[in-house]
Protein backbone atom coordinates (compact mmCIF):
# COMPACT_ATOMS: atom_id res chain seq x y z
CA UNK A 1 0.00 0.00 0.00
CA UNK A 2 1.22 3.58 -0.87
CA UNK A 3 -0.83 5.49 2.06
CA UNK A 4 -1.60 3.39 5.04
CA UNK A 5 -3.57 5.49 7.78
CA UNK A 6 -4.83 3.95 10.96
CA UNK A 7 -6.88 5.48 13.59
CA UNK A 8 -5.89 9.48 12.32
CA UNK A 9 -7.22 11.88 14.74
CA UNK A 10 -6.13 15.48 14.65
CA UNK A 11 -7.57 17.57 17.49
CA UNK A 12 -6.81 21.53 17.51
CA UNK A 13 -7.40 23.59 20.04
CA UNK A 14 -8.89 26.85 19.44
CA UNK A 15 -9.33 30.59 21.60
CA UNK A 16 -12.92 31.43 21.83
CA UNK A 17 -14.94 34.92 22.37
CA UNK A 18 -17.86 36.02 21.91
CA UNK A 19 -18.77 39.17 19.70
CA UNK A 20 -18.89 43.31 21.68
CA UNK A 21 -17.19 44.95 23.26
CA UNK A 22 -17.74 43.68 26.83
CA UNK A 23 -16.89 39.95 25.27
CA UNK A 24 -13.30 41.08 23.86
CA UNK A 25 -12.52 43.00 27.82
CA UNK A 26 -13.62 39.55 29.13
CA UNK A 27 -11.15 37.70 26.89
CA UNK A 28 -8.11 40.00 28.26
CA UNK A 29 -8.70 38.49 31.90
CA UNK A 30 -9.90 35.46 31.22
CA UNK A 31 -9.39 33.37 27.99
CA UNK A 32 -11.48 30.34 27.34
CA UNK A 33 -10.42 27.84 24.70
CA UNK A 34 -12.49 24.30 22.87
CA UNK A 35 -10.58 21.35 21.67
CA UNK A 36 -11.63 20.40 18.25
CA UNK A 37 -11.80 16.91 16.74
CA UNK A 38 -11.08 17.75 13.26
CA UNK A 39 -10.18 14.11 12.55
CA UNK A 40 -11.09 10.80 14.82
CA UNK A 41 -10.49 7.71 14.31
CA UNK A 42 -9.83 7.49 10.10
CA UNK A 43 -8.24 4.47 9.03
CA UNK A 44 -8.03 3.95 5.35
CA UNK A 45 -5.16 2.73 2.53
CA UNK A 46 -4.58 3.31 -1.28
CA UNK A 47 -2.95 1.16 -3.51
CA UNK A 48 -0.95 2.13 -5.71
CA UNK A 49 -2.27 4.09 -8.98
CA UNK A 50 -5.63 4.52 -6.81
CA UNK A 51 -7.62 7.70 -7.64
CA UNK A 52 -9.48 8.17 -4.43
CA UNK A 53 -12.01 11.37 -4.02
CA UNK A 54 -12.00 12.47 -0.93
CA UNK A 55 -15.63 13.88 -0.08
CA UNK A 56 -17.61 15.81 2.65
CA UNK A 57 -19.55 18.91 3.83
CA UNK A 58 -17.55 21.94 4.71
CA UNK A 59 -14.93 21.41 7.82
CA UNK A 60 -15.63 17.70 7.53
CA UNK A 61 -11.89 17.09 8.44
CA UNK A 62 -10.76 16.68 4.42
CA UNK A 63 -8.40 19.00 4.19
CA UNK A 64 -6.75 18.20 7.49
CA UNK A 65 -6.43 14.49 6.92
CA UNK A 66 -4.68 15.64 4.04
CA UNK A 67 -2.13 18.05 5.60
CA UNK A 68 -1.61 15.51 7.63
CA UNK A 69 -0.25 12.79 4.86
CA UNK A 70 1.57 15.76 3.07
CA UNK A 71 3.33 15.97 6.39
CA UNK A 72 2.38 19.92 7.18
CA UNK A 73 0.28 18.60 10.34
CA UNK A 74 1.51 16.26 13.40
CA UNK A 75 -1.26 13.58 14.12
CA UNK A 76 -2.65 13.98 17.58
CA UNK A 77 -3.21 10.10 17.25
CA UNK A 78 -2.94 7.56 15.07
CA UNK A 79 -0.28 6.48 12.53
CA UNK A 80 0.19 7.84 9.00
CA UNK A 81 2.89 6.14 6.27
CA UNK A 82 3.44 6.96 3.05
CA UNK A 83 5.42 6.26 0.42
CA UNK A 84 6.98 4.30 3.84
CA UNK A 85 7.70 7.40 5.53
CA UNK A 86 5.85 8.95 8.40
CA UNK A 87 4.80 12.23 6.61
CA UNK A 88 5.50 14.56 9.79
CA UNK A 89 9.00 14.22 10.04
CA UNK A 90 9.03 15.71 6.37
CA UNK A 91 12.09 14.27 5.62
CA UNK A 92 13.53 15.37 2.07
CA UNK A 93 13.37 12.10 0.59
CA UNK A 94 9.41 11.67 1.41
CA UNK A 95 8.78 15.12 0.33
CA UNK A 96 10.86 14.90 -3.31
CA UNK A 97 7.93 12.32 -3.73
CA UNK A 98 4.83 13.26 -3.08
CA UNK A 99 3.04 17.21 -4.02
CA UNK A 100 0.07 18.78 -2.60
CA UNK A 101 -1.74 21.35 -4.68
CA UNK A 102 -4.22 23.71 -2.76
CA UNK A 103 -6.76 25.45 -4.65
CA UNK A 104 -5.91 28.73 -2.38
CA UNK A 105 -2.27 28.59 -1.94
CA UNK A 106 -0.08 29.93 -3.77
CA UNK A 107 3.46 27.99 -4.16
CA UNK A 108 5.29 29.91 -7.71
CA UNK A 109 6.54 33.59 -6.52
CA UNK A 110 4.04 36.21 -6.64
CA UNK A 111 5.80 38.69 -9.13
CA UNK A 112 8.02 36.26 -11.33
CA UNK A 113 7.14 34.62 -14.00
CA UNK A 114 5.81 31.23 -14.15
CA UNK A 115 9.29 29.95 -15.78
CA UNK A 116 11.36 31.61 -13.14
CA UNK A 117 9.57 29.75 -10.46
CA UNK A 118 9.53 26.27 -12.51
CA UNK A 119 13.63 27.07 -12.59
CA UNK A 120 13.61 27.06 -8.51
CA UNK A 121 11.76 24.12 -8.37
CA UNK A 122 14.14 22.06 -10.55
CA UNK A 123 17.04 22.84 -8.19
CA UNK A 124 14.78 22.40 -4.96
CA UNK A 125 13.95 18.90 -5.99
CA UNK A 126 17.10 18.23 -7.86
CA UNK A 127 15.43 17.50 -11.24
CA UNK A 128 18.05 16.37 -13.47
CA UNK A 129 18.48 19.48 -15.97
CA UNK A 130 17.32 16.56 -19.48
CA UNK A 131 14.48 15.24 -17.26
CA UNK A 132 13.06 18.89 -16.83
CA UNK A 133 13.42 19.61 -20.09
CA UNK A 134 11.04 16.77 -21.14
CA UNK A 135 8.91 17.23 -18.18
CA UNK A 136 8.54 20.72 -18.78
CA UNK A 137 7.84 19.97 -22.39
CA UNK A 138 4.94 17.72 -21.37
CA UNK A 139 3.40 20.05 -18.78
CA UNK A 140 3.72 23.17 -21.31
CA UNK A 141 2.02 20.74 -24.00
CA UNK A 142 -1.06 19.15 -21.86
CA UNK A 143 -1.79 22.50 -19.84
CA UNK A 144 -1.22 24.92 -22.76
CA UNK A 145 1.31 26.67 -21.03
CA UNK A 146 3.31 28.71 -23.23
CA UNK A 147 1.21 31.87 -23.87
CA UNK A 148 1.46 32.29 -19.93
CA UNK A 149 5.52 31.37 -19.16
CA UNK A 150 6.17 34.92 -19.14
CA UNK A 151 3.66 36.67 -17.55
CA UNK A 152 4.05 37.23 -14.10
CA UNK A 153 2.34 35.46 -11.76
CA UNK A 154 0.15 38.23 -10.28
CA UNK A 155 -1.34 39.30 -13.35
CA UNK A 156 -2.41 35.57 -14.35
CA UNK A 157 -6.22 34.59 -14.01
CA UNK A 158 -7.18 31.77 -11.46
CA UNK A 159 -7.36 29.44 -13.83
CA UNK A 160 -4.03 30.18 -15.31
CA UNK A 161 -2.89 30.13 -12.28
CA UNK A 162 -3.63 26.87 -10.73
CA UNK A 163 -2.28 25.47 -14.42
CA UNK A 164 0.87 26.73 -13.54
CA UNK A 165 0.32 25.84 -9.58
CA UNK A 166 -0.33 22.15 -11.12
CA UNK A 167 2.68 22.04 -13.62
CA UNK A 168 5.03 23.27 -10.77
CA UNK A 169 4.00 20.84 -8.32
CA UNK A 170 4.73 18.36 -10.85
CA UNK A 171 7.95 19.15 -12.18
CA UNK A 172 9.30 16.66 -10.10
CA UNK A 173 6.80 13.58 -11.47
CA UNK A 174 5.62 13.59 -7.52
CA UNK A 175 4.60 9.38 -7.10
CA UNK A 176 1.85 10.71 -4.44
CA UNK A 177 -0.77 14.02 -5.51
CA UNK A 178 -2.68 15.56 -2.64
CA UNK A 179 -5.10 17.67 -4.49
CA UNK A 180 -7.19 19.70 -2.20
CA UNK A 181 -10.05 21.79 -4.49
CA UNK A 182 -8.05 21.85 -7.94
CA UNK A 183 -10.50 23.46 -10.02
CA UNK A 184 -11.92 25.81 -6.79
CA UNK A 185 -12.94 28.93 -9.12
CA UNK A 186 -12.13 27.58 -12.58
CA UNK A 187 -14.96 27.93 -15.32
CA UNK A 188 -15.98 24.64 -16.62
CA UNK A 189 -13.59 24.43 -20.15
CA UNK A 190 -10.88 24.79 -17.19
CA UNK A 191 -12.02 22.23 -14.88
CA UNK A 192 -12.28 19.57 -18.11
CA UNK A 193 -8.98 20.44 -19.10
CA UNK A 194 -7.38 20.07 -15.64
CA UNK A 195 -9.43 16.76 -15.15
CA UNK A 196 -8.52 15.24 -18.46
CA UNK A 197 -4.67 16.52 -17.56
CA UNK A 198 -5.15 14.68 -14.18
CA UNK A 199 -6.51 11.28 -15.06
CA UNK A 200 -3.60 11.85 -18.25
CA UNK A 201 -0.97 11.70 -15.57
CA UNK A 202 -2.23 9.14 -13.61
CA UNK A 203 -2.70 6.97 -15.93
CA UNK A 204 1.08 7.67 -17.68
CA UNK A 205 2.74 7.73 -14.50
CA UNK A 206 1.31 5.37 -12.80
CA UNK A 207 0.77 8.49 -9.27
CA UNK A 208 -1.98 7.63 -6.53
CA UNK A 209 -3.84 10.81 -6.07
CA UNK A 210 -6.18 11.74 -3.08
CA UNK A 211 -8.74 14.21 -4.56
CA UNK A 212 -11.09 16.43 -2.54
CA UNK A 213 -13.60 18.42 -4.53
CA UNK A 214 -16.39 20.19 -4.46
CA UNK A 215 -17.43 19.38 -7.55
CA UNK A 216 -18.60 16.32 -8.14
CA UNK A 217 -17.69 16.55 -11.59
CA UNK A 218 -14.15 16.14 -10.59
CA UNK A 219 -14.81 12.98 -8.43
CA UNK A 220 -16.97 11.69 -11.29
CA UNK A 221 -14.34 12.02 -13.41
CA UNK A 222 -11.47 10.91 -11.83
CA UNK A 223 -11.87 8.94 -8.86
CA UNK A 224 -14.12 5.30 -8.81
CA UNK A 225 -13.57 5.06 -5.14
CA UNK A 226 -14.74 7.75 -3.06
CA UNK A 227 -13.72 8.57 0.98
CA UNK A 228 -16.91 10.15 2.62
CA UNK A 229 -15.99 12.18 5.80
CA UNK A 230 -18.26 13.87 8.22
CA UNK A 231 -17.78 15.62 11.52
CA UNK A 232 -13.97 13.99 11.15
CA UNK A 233 -15.38 10.69 11.00
CA UNK A 234 -14.90 8.22 8.08
CA UNK A 235 -18.54 7.60 6.82
CA UNK A 236 -17.66 5.42 3.68
CA UNK A 237 -14.88 3.67 1.76
CA UNK A 238 -15.75 2.03 -1.61
CA UNK A 239 -16.21 2.40 -4.95
CA UNK A 240 -18.71 5.33 -6.32
CA UNK A 241 -21.42 2.49 -7.78
CA UNK A 242 -21.48 1.28 -4.12
CA UNK A 243 -21.98 4.86 -2.49
CA UNK A 244 -24.69 5.54 -5.19
CA UNK A 245 -26.53 1.66 -4.64
CA UNK A 246 -26.01 2.07 -0.87
CA UNK A 247 -27.90 5.57 -0.64
CA UNK A 248 -29.80 5.91 -3.83
CA UNK A 249 -32.09 2.90 -3.33
CA UNK A 250 -34.34 4.58 -6.20
CA UNK A 251 -33.33 5.40 -9.73
CA UNK A 252 -35.45 7.29 -12.08
CA UNK A 253 -37.08 6.51 -15.48
CA UNK A 254 -37.51 9.32 -17.77
CA UNK A 255 -39.95 8.59 -20.84
CA UNK A 256 -41.18 10.27 -23.62
CA UNK A 257 -44.37 9.47 -24.36
CA UNK A 258 -47.23 9.71 -27.75
CA UNK A 259 -49.78 11.45 -26.05
CA UNK A 260 -50.31 12.80 -22.57
CA UNK A 261 -51.60 10.94 -20.05
CA UNK A 262 -53.02 11.80 -16.73
CA UNK A 263 -51.21 12.25 -13.68
CA UNK A 264 -53.26 9.13 -11.45
CA UNK A 265 -52.12 6.51 -14.64
CA UNK A 266 -48.91 7.63 -14.41
CA UNK A 267 -48.90 7.01 -10.61
CA UNK A 268 -49.99 3.21 -11.03
CA UNK A 269 -46.59 2.73 -12.39
CA UNK A 270 -44.21 4.48 -9.62
CA UNK A 271 -43.70 8.12 -8.08
CA UNK A 272 -44.45 10.87 -10.41
CA UNK A 273 -41.50 13.37 -9.52
CA UNK A 274 -42.15 15.39 -12.88
CA UNK A 275 -44.68 16.11 -15.49
CA UNK A 276 -43.79 18.18 -18.54
CA UNK A 277 -46.32 17.42 -21.24
CA UNK A 278 -45.46 13.97 -22.09
CA UNK A 279 -42.48 13.93 -20.72
CA UNK A 280 -42.34 12.17 -17.63
CA UNK A 281 -40.09 11.57 -15.23
CA UNK A 282 -41.12 8.66 -12.55
CA UNK A 283 -38.99 7.05 -9.39
CA UNK A 284 -38.98 3.50 -8.37
CA UNK A 285 -37.07 1.34 -6.40
CA UNK A 286 -33.29 0.12 -7.87
CA UNK A 287 -34.73 -3.63 -7.78
CA UNK A 288 -37.66 -2.67 -9.83
CA UNK A 289 -36.41 -0.52 -12.51
CA UNK A 290 -36.32 -3.41 -15.63
CA UNK A 291 -39.65 -4.35 -14.77
CA UNK A 292 -41.26 -0.79 -14.60
CA UNK A 293 -39.54 -0.19 -18.16
CA UNK A 294 -40.87 -3.49 -19.60
CA UNK A 295 -44.48 -2.33 -18.18
CA UNK A 296 -44.47 1.17 -19.75
CA UNK A 297 -43.12 0.01 -23.14
CA UNK A 298 -46.28 -2.27 -22.99
CA UNK A 299 -48.62 -0.74 -21.57
CA UNK A 300 -47.85 3.19 -23.07
CA UNK A 301 -46.49 4.40 -26.38
CA UNK A 302 -43.63 5.26 -25.64
CA UNK A 303 -41.32 7.16 -27.66
CA UNK A 304 -38.04 6.85 -25.52
CA UNK A 305 -36.75 5.68 -22.28
CA UNK A 306 -34.21 6.35 -20.27
CA UNK A 307 -32.84 5.40 -16.93
CA UNK A 308 -30.21 7.68 -14.21
CA UNK A 309 -29.10 7.39 -11.10
CA UNK A 310 -29.99 10.45 -8.86
CA UNK A 311 -27.24 13.24 -9.23
CA UNK A 312 -24.41 12.86 -6.90
CA UNK A 313 -24.81 15.29 -5.30
CA UNK A 314 -28.08 13.70 -4.19
CA UNK A 315 -26.72 11.16 -2.83
CA UNK A 316 -23.92 12.53 -0.99
CA UNK A 317 -26.24 14.62 0.88
CA UNK A 318 -28.31 11.41 1.50
CA UNK A 319 -25.03 10.29 3.49
CA UNK A 320 -24.45 12.93 5.83
CA UNK A 321 -28.25 13.41 6.32
CA UNK A 322 -27.87 9.71 7.20
CA UNK A 323 -24.86 10.32 9.16
CA UNK B 1 22.21 17.17 4.53
CA UNK B 2 20.83 19.81 3.52
CA UNK B 3 20.29 20.76 0.31
CA UNK B 4 22.76 23.88 -0.05
CA UNK B 5 22.28 23.73 -3.89
CA UNK B 6 18.70 25.44 -3.04
CA UNK B 7 20.65 28.56 -2.32
CA UNK B 8 21.77 30.00 -5.65
CA UNK B 9 17.98 29.61 -7.37
CA UNK B 10 16.43 30.31 -4.50
CA UNK B 11 18.54 33.66 -4.42
CA UNK B 12 18.50 34.46 -7.57
CA UNK B 13 14.63 34.61 -7.71
CA UNK B 14 14.62 36.63 -4.26
CA UNK B 15 17.10 39.35 -6.11
CA UNK B 16 14.34 39.02 -9.31
CA UNK B 17 11.77 40.26 -6.37
CA UNK B 18 13.50 42.51 -5.09
CA UNK B 19 14.01 44.27 -8.14
CA UNK B 20 10.76 44.32 -9.52
CA UNK B 21 9.48 47.20 -7.72
CA UNK B 22 11.44 50.81 -8.38
CA UNK B 23 9.93 52.80 -5.98
CA UNK B 24 11.02 50.31 -3.06
CA UNK B 25 14.45 50.07 -3.65
CA UNK B 26 14.24 54.16 -4.21
CA UNK B 27 13.40 54.18 -0.40
CA UNK B 28 15.82 51.42 0.39
CA UNK B 29 18.67 53.74 -0.34
CA UNK B 30 17.05 56.32 1.20
CA UNK B 31 16.74 54.57 4.71
CA UNK B 32 19.89 53.02 3.80
CA UNK B 33 21.14 55.99 5.48
CA UNK B 34 19.29 56.10 8.55
CA UNK B 35 22.28 55.48 10.05
CA UNK B 36 24.37 59.04 8.94
CA UNK B 37 21.52 60.96 11.08
CA UNK B 38 22.77 59.14 14.36
CA UNK B 39 26.68 60.47 12.87
CA UNK B 40 25.44 63.78 12.29
CA UNK B 41 24.25 63.93 15.66
CA UNK B 42 27.53 63.25 16.69
CA UNK B 43 29.40 65.70 14.49
CA UNK B 44 27.32 68.86 15.72
CA UNK B 45 28.62 67.39 19.59
CA UNK B 46 32.23 67.24 18.28
CA UNK B 47 31.79 70.58 16.89
CA UNK B 48 30.68 71.98 19.94
CA UNK B 49 32.02 70.87 23.02
CA UNK B 50 34.76 69.01 21.22
CA UNK B 51 35.57 65.41 20.41
CA UNK B 52 34.11 63.36 23.50
CA UNK B 53 36.67 60.38 24.55
CA UNK B 54 39.00 61.74 22.33
CA UNK B 55 36.87 60.54 19.24
CA UNK B 56 37.27 63.24 16.23
CA UNK B 57 34.48 63.98 13.25
CA UNK B 58 36.94 61.77 11.35
CA UNK B 59 36.10 58.50 13.66
CA UNK B 60 32.47 59.24 13.79
CA UNK B 61 32.27 59.23 10.01
CA UNK B 62 34.51 55.93 9.64
CA UNK B 63 32.52 54.54 12.61
CA UNK B 64 28.61 55.09 11.28
CA UNK B 65 29.53 54.61 7.35
CA UNK B 66 30.42 51.26 8.03
CA UNK B 67 27.70 50.91 10.54
CA UNK B 68 25.58 51.71 7.74
CA UNK B 69 26.10 48.47 5.57
CA UNK B 70 26.27 46.04 8.81
CA UNK B 71 23.16 47.66 10.14
CA UNK B 72 21.82 46.63 6.57
CA UNK B 73 23.39 43.09 7.03
CA UNK B 74 20.94 42.24 9.42
CA UNK B 75 18.63 39.49 8.87
CA UNK B 76 15.67 40.82 11.29
CA UNK B 77 13.58 41.10 8.01
CA UNK B 78 13.10 37.49 8.64
CA UNK B 79 11.07 37.71 11.26
CA UNK B 80 8.32 39.67 9.14
CA UNK B 81 8.24 36.77 6.58
CA UNK B 82 8.48 34.48 9.03
CA UNK B 83 5.25 36.15 10.91
CA UNK B 84 3.32 37.20 7.85
CA UNK B 85 3.45 33.32 6.57
CA UNK B 86 2.63 31.21 9.75
CA UNK B 87 -0.34 34.00 10.07
CA UNK B 88 -1.99 33.21 6.35
CA UNK B 89 -1.24 29.71 6.33
CA UNK B 90 2.00 30.41 3.08
CA UNK B 91 4.30 28.51 5.49
CA UNK B 92 2.35 25.25 3.89
CA UNK B 93 4.04 26.21 0.82
CA UNK B 94 7.72 26.19 2.04
CA UNK B 95 6.79 23.22 4.42
CA UNK B 96 6.00 21.11 1.44
CA UNK B 97 9.51 21.65 -0.14
CA UNK B 98 11.91 18.87 0.10
CA UNK B 99 14.17 22.55 1.79
CA UNK B 100 14.19 23.40 5.65
CA UNK B 101 12.08 26.94 5.75
CA UNK B 102 15.47 28.54 7.61
CA UNK B 103 16.90 28.05 4.01
CA UNK B 104 14.04 29.42 2.15
CA UNK B 105 13.76 32.20 4.20
CA UNK B 106 18.07 32.93 4.40
CA UNK B 107 17.96 32.59 0.80
CA UNK B 108 15.17 35.61 0.11
CA UNK B 109 17.12 37.72 2.79
CA UNK B 110 20.13 37.29 1.18
CA UNK B 111 18.72 38.07 -2.14
CA UNK B 112 16.91 41.15 -0.74
CA UNK B 113 20.49 42.07 1.38
CA UNK B 114 22.70 41.78 -2.52
CA UNK B 115 20.31 43.96 -4.11
CA UNK B 116 20.18 46.76 -1.22
CA UNK B 117 23.63 47.17 -1.00
CA UNK B 118 24.52 46.99 -4.42
CA UNK B 119 22.21 50.17 -4.62
CA UNK B 120 23.74 51.32 -0.91
CA UNK B 121 27.44 50.52 -1.43
CA UNK B 122 28.24 52.94 -4.55
CA UNK B 123 26.74 55.38 -2.49
CA UNK B 124 28.78 54.77 0.63
CA UNK B 125 32.12 54.54 -1.51
CA UNK B 126 31.55 57.87 -2.94
CA UNK B 127 31.31 58.64 0.55
CA UNK B 128 34.38 57.73 1.29
CA UNK B 129 36.01 59.13 -1.68
CA UNK B 130 34.54 62.52 -1.88
CA UNK B 131 34.40 63.38 2.40
CA UNK B 132 37.92 64.29 2.89
CA UNK B 133 40.05 62.54 5.90
CA UNK B 134 37.97 59.58 5.31
CA UNK B 135 39.27 56.22 5.01
CA UNK B 136 39.86 52.80 6.54
CA UNK B 137 43.95 51.92 7.35
CA UNK B 138 43.39 48.32 6.93
CA UNK B 139 46.15 45.72 5.39
CA UNK B 140 45.15 42.24 4.03
CA UNK B 141 45.15 39.99 6.54
CA UNK B 142 42.42 42.71 8.51
CA UNK B 143 40.41 42.87 5.48
CA UNK B 144 40.32 38.97 6.53
CA UNK B 145 39.19 38.99 9.29
CA UNK B 146 36.63 41.86 8.91
CA UNK B 147 35.13 39.79 5.86
CA UNK B 148 34.88 37.44 8.52
CA UNK B 149 33.56 39.48 11.18
CA UNK B 150 31.01 40.54 8.72
CA UNK B 151 29.91 37.06 8.03
CA UNK B 152 29.78 36.08 11.70
CA UNK B 153 27.64 39.29 11.92
CA UNK B 154 25.33 38.06 9.36
CA UNK B 155 24.45 34.67 10.29
CA UNK B 156 24.44 35.42 14.16
CA UNK B 157 21.48 38.26 13.32
CA UNK B 158 19.81 35.49 10.96
CA UNK B 159 19.79 33.03 13.35
CA UNK B 160 18.19 35.47 16.15
CA UNK B 161 15.93 36.88 13.89
CA UNK B 162 14.45 33.45 13.30
CA UNK B 163 14.99 31.80 16.34
CA UNK B 164 12.56 34.81 18.21
CA UNK B 165 10.30 33.99 15.18
CA UNK B 166 9.72 30.63 15.53
CA UNK B 167 7.74 31.97 18.50
CA UNK B 168 4.68 32.63 16.07
CA UNK B 169 3.80 28.97 17.07
CA UNK B 170 2.60 30.08 20.01
CA UNK B 171 2.41 33.91 20.18
CA UNK B 172 0.54 36.22 17.38
CA UNK B 173 3.37 38.94 18.96
CA UNK B 174 6.80 37.74 16.88
CA UNK B 175 7.23 41.35 15.34
CA UNK B 176 6.60 43.10 18.66
CA UNK B 177 9.12 40.75 20.64
CA UNK B 178 11.50 41.33 18.15
CA UNK B 179 11.59 44.85 18.19
CA UNK B 180 11.52 44.60 22.08
CA UNK B 181 14.89 42.26 21.35
CA UNK B 182 16.45 44.46 19.01
CA UNK B 183 15.68 47.90 20.92
CA UNK B 184 17.34 46.73 23.89
CA UNK B 185 19.76 45.63 21.75
CA UNK B 186 20.84 48.58 20.11
CA UNK B 187 21.95 50.30 23.49
CA UNK B 188 25.11 47.29 23.58
CA UNK B 189 25.21 46.86 19.90
CA UNK B 190 26.73 49.77 19.09
CA UNK B 191 24.10 51.08 17.37
CA UNK B 192 23.02 54.29 19.37
CA UNK B 193 26.16 54.73 19.88
CA UNK B 194 29.83 53.88 19.69
CA UNK B 195 30.53 51.40 22.66
CA UNK B 196 33.45 53.11 23.67
CA UNK B 197 31.27 56.27 24.62
CA UNK B 198 28.71 53.96 26.41
CA UNK B 199 28.89 53.82 30.28
CA UNK B 200 31.73 51.12 31.63
CA UNK B 201 29.31 49.09 33.08
CA UNK B 202 27.09 48.90 29.82
CA UNK B 203 30.38 48.39 27.68
CA UNK B 204 31.80 45.32 30.03
CA UNK B 205 28.36 43.71 29.30
CA UNK B 206 27.91 44.27 25.85
CA UNK B 207 31.16 42.08 25.30
CA UNK B 208 29.38 39.79 26.58
CA UNK B 209 25.72 40.03 24.70
CA UNK B 210 25.21 38.47 21.64
CA UNK B 211 24.30 42.16 19.85
CA UNK B 212 27.72 43.63 19.66
CA UNK B 213 28.76 40.72 17.52
CA UNK B 214 26.22 41.61 15.01
CA UNK B 215 27.18 45.44 14.62
CA UNK B 216 29.63 46.84 16.67
CA UNK B 217 32.51 44.54 16.95
CA UNK B 218 32.44 44.34 12.54
CA UNK B 219 32.81 48.30 12.80
CA UNK B 220 35.66 47.94 15.98
CA UNK B 221 37.51 45.95 13.81
CA UNK B 222 37.53 47.40 10.56
CA UNK B 223 38.29 51.19 12.38
CA UNK B 224 41.11 49.46 14.09
CA UNK B 225 39.64 50.03 17.86
CA UNK B 226 40.71 46.04 19.15
CA UNK B 227 44.33 44.44 19.90
CA UNK B 228 44.87 40.90 19.19
CA UNK B 229 42.83 39.63 22.61
CA UNK B 230 40.06 41.88 22.23
CA UNK B 231 39.31 40.48 18.59
CA UNK B 232 39.68 37.07 19.67
CA UNK B 233 37.23 37.66 22.46
CA UNK B 234 35.00 39.10 20.02
CA UNK B 235 35.13 36.19 17.62
CA UNK B 236 34.56 33.86 20.44
CA UNK B 237 31.66 35.37 21.54
CA UNK B 238 30.21 35.83 18.43
CA UNK B 239 30.65 31.85 17.69
CA UNK B 240 29.34 30.94 21.21
CA UNK B 241 26.27 33.16 20.74
CA UNK B 242 25.69 31.45 16.61
CA UNK B 243 25.91 27.91 18.30
CA UNK B 244 23.87 29.22 21.24
CA UNK B 245 21.63 30.38 18.50
CA UNK B 246 21.53 27.47 16.69
CA UNK B 247 20.69 25.00 19.47
CA UNK B 248 17.53 27.27 20.48
CA UNK B 249 16.47 27.25 16.54
CA UNK B 250 16.40 23.52 16.38
CA UNK B 251 14.78 22.96 19.50
CA UNK B 252 12.04 25.92 19.20
CA UNK B 253 11.71 24.15 15.26
CA UNK B 254 11.20 20.61 17.03
CA UNK B 255 8.68 22.05 19.23
CA UNK B 256 7.25 24.38 17.59
CA UNK B 257 6.09 22.61 14.28
CA UNK B 258 4.08 20.29 16.12
CA UNK B 259 1.96 23.35 16.89
CA UNK B 260 1.24 24.70 13.22
CA UNK B 261 -1.94 24.54 11.97
CA UNK B 262 -2.03 25.59 8.36
CA UNK B 263 -4.58 28.30 8.60
CA UNK B 264 -6.25 29.29 5.69
CA UNK B 265 -6.60 26.32 3.42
Amino acid sequence: MVIEVEGLAKHFRVHERGAGVRASLRAVVRRSYRDVRAVQDVTFSLAEGEVVGFLGPNGAGKTTTLKCLSGLLHPTAGSVRVLGHEPHRREAAYLSRIAMVMGQRNSLFWDLPALDAFEVHRTVYRVPSARYREVLAELVDLLELQPLLAKQVRVLSLGERMRCELAASLLHRPQVLFLDEPTLGLDVNAQAALRGFLRGYNERHGATVLLTSHYMGDVTALASRVLVIDAGTLRFDGDLTALVEAHAPNRRVRVSLRDVVPREVLARFGEVVEVDGAVVTLQVARAGTAALAARLLSELVVEDVSIEDPPIEDVIRAVFAGA
Amino acid sequence: MPNLGAYPPLVRGSVQVALTYRGRMVLWVVTGFFPLLLMAVWLTVVAESGPPAGWTAGDFIAYYVAAAVLWHLSGQHVVWEWDADMRSGDLSSKLLRPVHPFHSYAAWDVGHRLVMLSLLLPALVAAVLLVPGLGYDVDAPRVLLVVLAVVLAYGLSLLMASTVALLGFWSTQTTNVWMLWWGLGSFTSGWVAPLELMPGWLRDVSVVLPFRSTLGFPVELLTDRLDAGQTAVGFAVGLVWTALFAGLYLLGWRRGVRRYQAVAG
